[in-house]
C-alpha cells in the first residue's frame, strides 16, 4: 500500500513494542572485585540528582562538624552525557522555591536563571488567527524565572563538585546490581564497542560501583527506574503517560518582551499540547511545542508541527531574519498524581524527579519538584546512613516527605486535568480543566482512568507534505545537526526494534521520532541509531531505548 | 633605512615555492615601507648557490648562501643559529619565514634566539609606525585575529599561498657565509627525507578531505580519489552514507550527520549530490569544491567552486594539476 | 623517565564563535572548554612511554587562571601523576612571554622529556614549544607524528608538505606532538576518582614581557557558495588557480 494514500486499519503501537529487557537492566550479580566503593550513587546528573547530592554532602559535613559518627561518605553522580547539562532540556519557566531551600545563603539573583517573568501572553490559535485569551491560573508565572535547564544543571554541578561530590560525566548506567530484593550497586555501560558488538581499539569495559543507596534520577522514562518498578511490582493507579516536546533556540532580530503560550493550531483537536516562546535574553528566544504522546494520528509529527507553528505571524514576526542556533527534544511524564508510583523507595534505592513522575503538566513545571524531591531523598538517605540501615523501611520517610509536601498537593489539585484531554479533546477538555481549577481538583470527583500511550490507536490523517525552507523551517537531519549530536556512527544500535515491523508502523515511527532515527522505505523500517538524541519518545510507543556509549547523543548548551 | 630578511626554504637543493613567497613578501614590505634591502638566506649542500639568481629575480638584493655537505637536509639547529646570527648582525626590521612545516619549526627557534616575539601564519603583513601588523587565523580559521607586534627585529611566518610570488627583475649580490655552528655539533640530526609521503591521515584531522558519492558508480573508482589524496599528500578519503551503506567503503569513512563531522581547509566532493545528511558533516569546511554532473545538485549551493562534469573525468585531470602545483 | 607535558585549555571548536564587546576576543558566553586537541595526544604519548617503561612520572603543566585546573584534572584522570598550574589572570597571545614562564618552571625539574601539543588549537601560533626549548637550551623536535625512544636517544618523524623527514636527537629534549600519533584515552571512572587525590600545585607564572597582542578579532566572511567555475576537465586549471590564489589552500 502506498504510504500516503488510502485508509488502513488504525495501528496500536503496543502490539509492536518489544518488552523491557529486564535481564539486562536488573543483574543478580555481585559487583566485581575491582568495584569502586561508594556510599550513595545517583544514576543521572540532572536537577534532582544534583540537588540530592548537594543536600546530602551538606548534611554529612554538618554531621562531621558536630562531631557525628558518620565519617566520610562518598557520593557519586553518574551522567551519560559528555558534560553536565548536555542531555537536559526543558522550557523553562522555573519556580525558585526549592533553590532557596537548597542554597539558604544565596539570593535569587545568585541562581543561574536568565530573567524574571514579566509580561505573559496566552493565545488560542485558529489557523492564521491568534486570539489572545486570559492566562489560565495554572499558567500564571509571576515570581518565576525564565531559565535554561542546561545552565542550571551546569551550575549545580559546580556546586556539587565544590561540596566534594564525585561527578562522573560520560558514564551511563547499564544495570542495577541486586542481591535478593536489595540494590547493591550499578554497572556502567562499556564504550568503544564496534558495530558488531565486539570491543574496538579504544574499548573501555564497564565499571561496577557499590552503593548503600542508589538514587534513580534518570529523568523521563528512565530505563532502570522502569525496570526496578517492574521487578518489584510497584504500580501506579494510572499508567504513566508522556508528551513529546521539541524545542529550538533562536537568535532573533526583534526582541521578545513577554513569555508567550499558545493552544490550538497546528495541533489537531484531539491532541493535547501547546507551544511556548520565552526570552532568555531580549534577542535570544527559546520556543517549543509539546504534544501528548496519546495523539490519534499515525502521521502526526511534532517536529513538523513546530516547523509549521513558526510560520504563523505570531512567531514569524520574531524569528524571521534570525537564526536557529540549537534544537532538541525530550519527553515529559505528564500522567500527574495518579501516575506517580505507589512507592518511590525500596531496599537500597529511591526514585526521584521525572523518573518518579513529579511533573505538573497544566503549569508546565517539573524542575522545582525534581529539585525538591532530591532534597527530600538526601534527608531520608542521611538519616538511614546515620542509623546504619538503608533498607526499604529506613528509606520510607522519603515518600512521606514528598507526600506531605507541595509536590503531591500540587499534583493532587490538578490530578485530572491532563486526563480530561485524553478523553475529551481540546474544547471539552479545556472546559473541564477550567472547572477543575475553580474547584481545586474536586471536579469531577474520582479518578479519570487512562491508558498507556502505546495503547492509543493511530490512524493516518494525510495532508500536504511539509517542505522545509532551511531558513525558518528545518528538516529533521538539519535539526539533529543543531542538537550538537556527533555520536559515533559505528557503535552497536542501542534501540531494540520489534520484529517484522509493517510499513504503517514504520511510518508511525518515522513521524514519532523528531530526530529522524526511523524512516519508512517501502514496507521496510530503516533505523539510524546515531541520530538519536535520547528524547525517549521511541521508548514510549516504539522501539525500546537502552543506554549506549557515554558521551553519545545531544550536546545541548542552552536548552 | 632598515632592511628586510627572508628565509628561502629548499628541499633536496631546490627552492620551494614558499621560498619565493617569503622573498616576495619581504620585497613588498620593504617597498611599502620606503625601501631598504631584502636579504635572503639559502642553506644547503654545495651547489645551492645556483638558486641565488632566482631569488634575485623575486626581489632579493642580497642572497647569503651557506653551503656545507652536511646541510643537504634541513638541520634545525644549524639553520636557526645561522639565521639568528645573520639577523642579529644586520640592520633588519622584519625577518620573513614561511609558515610551512619547516618554517614553523625554524621561525620560533630564531625568534627565541633573538629574544623577540613573533607573528605566526600571517595572511597579511604591514609595518605601521613602530609595530608590525598582520592578520592571523585562529580557532581553526573560524576567527581572524588582527595582531600587533612591537619590538625589532620582528619575526613573521607567512601562511603558504597568502602572498603570490612576483618577479621584480633585479639581480642579487651573492655573499657566502659559514654555518653559525658546526653541523657535526648539532644535537638534532636529520636522518632521512622521505618523498611523496602519502601517510594515511585520519579524516577528522586531515587538512584536505577528498570525498566520493554514488556518482563514482563503482567502488573501484575510489582509486581515483586515493590518487588525488596522494597528490595532496596531506589528504584523507571520505565517503557518503549511500556509499558506505553499499559497502563500497568502510563505515568509519562516512562523512555526515550520522558519521564523521569534518572541517578541513579544503573539502573536495566528487560525485556527491549533497544530501543534507552529508552536508551536515562537512559544511564547516573552509573551502568546498564540488564536482558533479547535475548542475542542480544541492552540493553546489554550498560549494565555493563548482565544476559541472563527470567526476570520473575531472578528478584524474585535477590529480595531475595538483601534482604539478605541489612540485613547485 | 620523568616527563612534563604542557597543556592548554581551549574552547570547543565546534562552536559558532562570536566576537566579544571589546572587539578583540571571543565572546565566552556559552563556550565549552577542553584540553587542546594536540595536547591530548601529547599526554597520551607521555602515558604510553611511562607504561612501556613500567615506571616514570608524568607532570602536566598549564598556564592561566584557576579554570585551567579543570584541564589539569582531566590529564590527571587520564593517568598523569601530578599537575602544576602557573597562575596568570589570562594567557597572553605572545608565545615568548608564555615560553619564559614555562622555562622558569621546567628549568630545574630534571625532566627527560618535555612534551607539547604541536599547537594550541585556539591561538594557532605553534611557537611556545620550540621557544621553550631554546630558552632551556634543549634539543627540540616539532610536530612529531611518530616517536621512538631507546638508549637515551629519540627518533621522530615530521610530516612535511608532500613529504616527511626523520630526525634523531638525544634526551633530555623538547618534543611537540602532532595529531594521530596515539589516540588519547578517555579518562576511566577510576582514573577520575584517583585524580582528585593527585597533587596539584599552584605557582605564580613568571611571564615574560608581552610584545605580541591581538588588536582586533573578526569573523571571516560568510560562505556564499553556488559559484560554478566551469564544465568538465577544462575547468581544472581555473580551479587550481582559485585554490591557490583565492582560497590559499594549495
Amino acid at each position: 500500500m502506498p504510504p500516503t494514500s488510502g485508509r488502513s486499519l488504525p495501528v496500536i503501537p503496543a502490539r509492536y513494542q518489544p518488552a523491557l529487557p529486564m535481564d539486562r537492566f536488573i543483574l543478580a550479580e555481585q559487583p566485581d572485585a575491582e568495584a569502586v566503593p561508594m556510599d550513595v550513587v545517583f544514576v543521572g546528573g540532572g536537577p534532582a540528582a544534583l540537588a540530592g547530592a548537594i543536600e546530602l554532602s551538606r548534611l554529612v559535613k554538618q554531621d562531621a562538624e558536630k562531631g557525628g559518627s558518620l565519617g566520610e561518605i562518598e557520593i557519586a553522580v553518574l551522567e551519560k552525557a559528555a558534560g553536565l547539562g548536555e542531555h537536559n532540556l526543558s522550557g523553562a519557566v522555573v519556580n525558585p522555591r526549592p533553590f532557596r531551600e537548597l542554597f539558604p545563603d544565596l539570593k535569587d539573583g545568585d541562581f543561574p536563571f536568565r530573567v524574571p517573568v514579566g509580561n505573559e501572553r496566552v493565545y488560542f490559535m485558529m489557523g492564521s488567527r491568534a486570539q489572545r485569551i486570559p492566562a489560565p491560573p495554572t499558567m500564571k508565572n509571576h515570581g518565576n524565572y525564565v531559565a535554561s535547564i542546561c545552565e542550571i544543571v551546569r551550575w549545580m554541578g559546580e556546586k556539587a563538585e565544590e561540596a566534594g561530590v564525585n561527578v562522573f560525566t560520560g558514564f551511563p548506567v547499564e544495570s542495577l546490581l541486586v542481591e535478593g530484593e536489595r540494590v547493591v550497586g550499578v554497572r556502567t555501560t562499556p564504550s568503544g564497542l564496534q558495530r558488531d558488538g565486539t570491543p574496538g581499539s579504544d574499548y573501555t569495559p564497564p565499571t561496577d560501583l557499590t552503593a548503600r543507596v542508589t538514587v534513580l534520577a534518570e529523568g523521563t522514562r528512565g530505563s532502570l527506574s522502569q525496570a526496578y518498578m517492574k521487578w518489584r511490582g510497584i504500580a501506579s493507579r494510572n499508567p504513566q503517560i508522556f508528551a513529546l516536546g521539541v524545542k529550538e533556540i533562536w537568535e532573533t532580530r526583534k526582541p521578545l518582551d513577554a513569555i508567550v503560550h499558545t493552544l490550538g493550531w497546528p495541533l489537531p483537536n484531539d491532541a493535547f499540547g501547546g507551544s511556548f516562546m520565552y526570552p532568555l535574553e531580549p534577542n535570544l528566544v527559546a520556543l517549543g511545542l509539546v504534544v501528548g504522546m496519546d495523539y490519534g494520528e499515525l502521521d502526526l509529527d511534532v517536529h513538523v508541527l513546530l516547523q509549521r507553528l513558526k510560520t504563523h505571524p505570531l512567531f514569524r514576526e520574531y524569528l524571521e531574519g534570525g537564526e536557529m542556533v540549537e534544537w532538541g527534544a525530550k519527553t515529559i511524564p505528564e500522567g500527574g498524581y495518579y501516575a506517580v508510583p505507589e512507592r518511590r523507595y525500596g531496599d537500597g534505592v529511591v526514585i526521584v524527579g521525572d523518573s518518579a513522575g513529579f511533573v505538573e503538566v497544566s503549569s508546565l513545571k517539573g524542575i522545582h519538584y525534581a529539585v525538591q524531591s532530591g532534597i527530600y531523598a538526601a534527608r531520608a538517605i542521611f538519616d538511614a546512613l546515620k542509623k546504619g540501615d538503608t533498607s526499604a523501611s529506613a528509606l520510607a520517610p522519603y515518600d512521606r516527605m514528598v507526600n506531605e509536601s507541595y509536590i503531591m498537593s500540587d499534583l493532587r489539585e490538578r490530578r485530572n486535568m491532563r486526563l480530561a484531554f485524553q478523553k475529551s479533546g481540546i474544547y471539552t477538555g479545556g472546559v473541564k480543566a477550567a472547572l477543575m481549577t475553580v474547584t481545586k481538583g474536586a471536579f469531577p470527583g474520582g479518578m479519570i482512568s487512562s491508558e498507556p500511550d502505546a495503547e492509543a490507536p493511530r490512524a493516518r490523517r494525510g495532508g500536504e507534505e511539509f517542505r522545509p525552507d532551511g531558513k525558518l523551517t528545518f528538516s529533521k537531519l538539519d535539526a539533529v545537526f543543531r542538537s550538537g549530536n556527533a555520536t559515533r556512527d559505528d557503535i552497536p544500535s542501542h534501540l531494540i526494534v520489534g520484529e517484522d515491523i509493517p510499513g504503517d508502523v514504520a511510518e508511525l515511527y518515522q513521524h514519532m521520532c523528531p530526530a529522524g532515527v526511523y524512516e519508512r522505505d517501502g514496507d521496510r523500517l530503516v533505523v539510524s541509531p546515531a541520530n538519536c538524541i535520547d528524547c525517549k519518545a521511541t521508548d514510549d510507543i516504539g522501539p525500546r531505548w537502552t543506554p549506549r556509549e557515554g558521551g553519545s547523543g545531544a550536546k545541548y548548551r542552552r536548552m | 633605512m632598515a632592511n628586510t630578511f627572508a628565509y628561502a626554504e629548499t628541499r633536496g637543493g631546490e627552492l620551494r615555492r614558499v621560498a619565493l613567497e617569503a622573498v616576495t613578501a619581504a620585497r613588498q614590505l620593504a617597498d611599502a615601507s620606503g625601501g631598504g634591502e631584502v636579504h635572503a638566506l639559502v642553506v644547503g649542500a654545495p651547489g645551492v648557490a645556483a638558486r641565488a639568481e632566482q631569488l634575485g629575480r623575486y626581489g632579493a638584493d642580497v642572497v647569503t648562501v651557506v653551503e656545507d655537505p652536511a646541510l643537504d637536509k634541513y638541520s634545525p639547529e644549524v639553520v636557526a643559529a645561522t639565521a639568528a646570527r645573520l639577523i642579529d648582525a644586520g640592520n633588519f626590521r622584519v625577518a620573513v619565514f614561511s609558515a610551512s612545516a619547516q618554517g614553523k619549526d625554524l621561525s620560533p627557534r630564531v625568534a627565541a634566539k633573538l629574544g623577540v616575539s613573533m607573528i605566526s601564519d600571517a595572511t597579511s603583513l604591514e609595518v605601521k609606525d613602530d609595530a608590525v601588523v598582520s592578520h592571523h587565523p585562529v580557532n581553526t580559521g573560524k576567527v581572524i585575529a588582527a595582531v600587533t607586534l612591537t619590538g625589532s627585529p620582528a619575526v613573521v611566518s607567512v601562511r603558504p599561498g597568502a602572498i603570490a610570488p612576483a618577479e621584480s627583475g633585479s639581480t642579487a649580490r651573492v655573499e657566502s657565509a659559514k654555518p653559525a655552528i658546526d653541523p657535526a655539533s648539532a644535537r638534532v640530526v636529520p636522518k632521512e627525507l622521505i618523498r611523496g609521503n602519502t601517510a594515511q591521515l585520519d579524516l577528522g584531522e586531515a587538512p584536505v578531505v577528498v570525498s566520493g558519492g554514488r556518482g563514482l558508480k563503482v567502488p573501484e573508482n575510489f582509486k581515483l580519489l586515493e590518487d588525488l589524496a596522494a597528490a595532496f599528500g596531506n589528504a584523507a578519503v571520505g565517503a557518503t552514507r549511500a556509499v558506505t551503506d553499499e559497502g563500497w567503503r568502510p563505515h568509519s569513512d562516512q562523512i555526515g550527520q550520522t558519521g564523521r563531522l569534518v572541517s578541513p581547509d579544503l573539502y573536495i566532493a566528487a560525485g556527491i549530490s549533497g544530501a543534507i545528511q552529508h552536508l551536515a558533516g562537512m559544511r564547516t569546511s573552509r573551502t568546498i569544491v564540488a564536482i558533479n554532473k547535475d548542475r542542480e545538485a544541492p552540493i553546489f549551493k554550498i560549494a565555493d567552486y563548482g565544476i559541472v562534469g563527470d567526476a570520473l573525468e575531472v578528478v584524474p585531470v585535477l590529480t595531475e594539476a595538483v601534482k604539478e602545483a605541489k612540485k613547485e | 623517565m620523568k616527563i612534563a607535558v604542557c597543556i592548554k585549555r581551549v574552547p570547543d571548536m565546534e562552536t559558532r564563535f562570536k566576537i566579544a564587546a571589546d572587539g578583540k576576543s571571543v565572546d565566552q558566553a556559552g563556550l565549552k572548554f577542553d584540553m587542546s586537541d594536540f595536547d591530548g595526544y601529547a599526554v597520551e604519548v607521555a602515558l604510553r612511554l611511562k607504561e612501556k617503561e613500567g615506571q616514570g612520572d608524568v607532570t602536566v603543566i598549564s598556564l592561566g587562571p584557576a579554570v585551567v585546573q579543570e584541564t589539569l584534572r582531566k590529564a590527571l584522570s587520564m593517568g598523569a601523576d601530578r599537575a602544576v598550574q602557573l597562575e596568570a589572570e589570562s594567557v597572553p597571545f605572545d608565545g615568548l612571554a608564555i615560553a619564559k614562564a614555562l622555562a622558569a618552571e621546567l628549568k630545574d625539574g630534571g625532566y627527560d622529556l618535555i612534551l607539547f601539543g604541536r599547537m594550541a588549537i585556539d591561538s594557532s601560533n605553534q611557537t611556545v614549544g620550540p621557544m621553550t626549548a631554546v630558552l632551556l637550551d634543549l634539543p627540540c623536535m616539532t610536530a612529531a607524528s611518530s616517536l621512538e625512544i631507546a638508549g637515551g636517544r629519540a627518533t621522530a618523524r615530521r610530516e612535511l608538505e608532500g613529504a616527511a623527514e626523520i630526525l634523531e636527537f638525544p634526551l633530555p629534549a623538547v618534543i611537540t606532538i602532532d595529531e594521530g600519533i596515539a589516540r588519547p584515552r578517555l579518562p576511566s571512572l577510576k582514573g577520575i576518582m584517583g585524580a582528585k587525590k593527585k597533587p596539584l600545585e599552584v605557582k605564580p607564572a613568571q611571564l615574560g614581557d608581552v610584545h605580541l597582542t591581538v588588536a582586533r578579532m573578526e569573523l571571516p566572511p560568510e560562505r556564499t557558495g553556488g559559484r560554478i567555475i566551469g564544465e568538465g576537465p577544462d575547468a581544472v586549471p581555473e580551479l587550481v588557480r582559485l585554490l591557490r590564489t583565492e582560497a590559499k589552500v594549495l
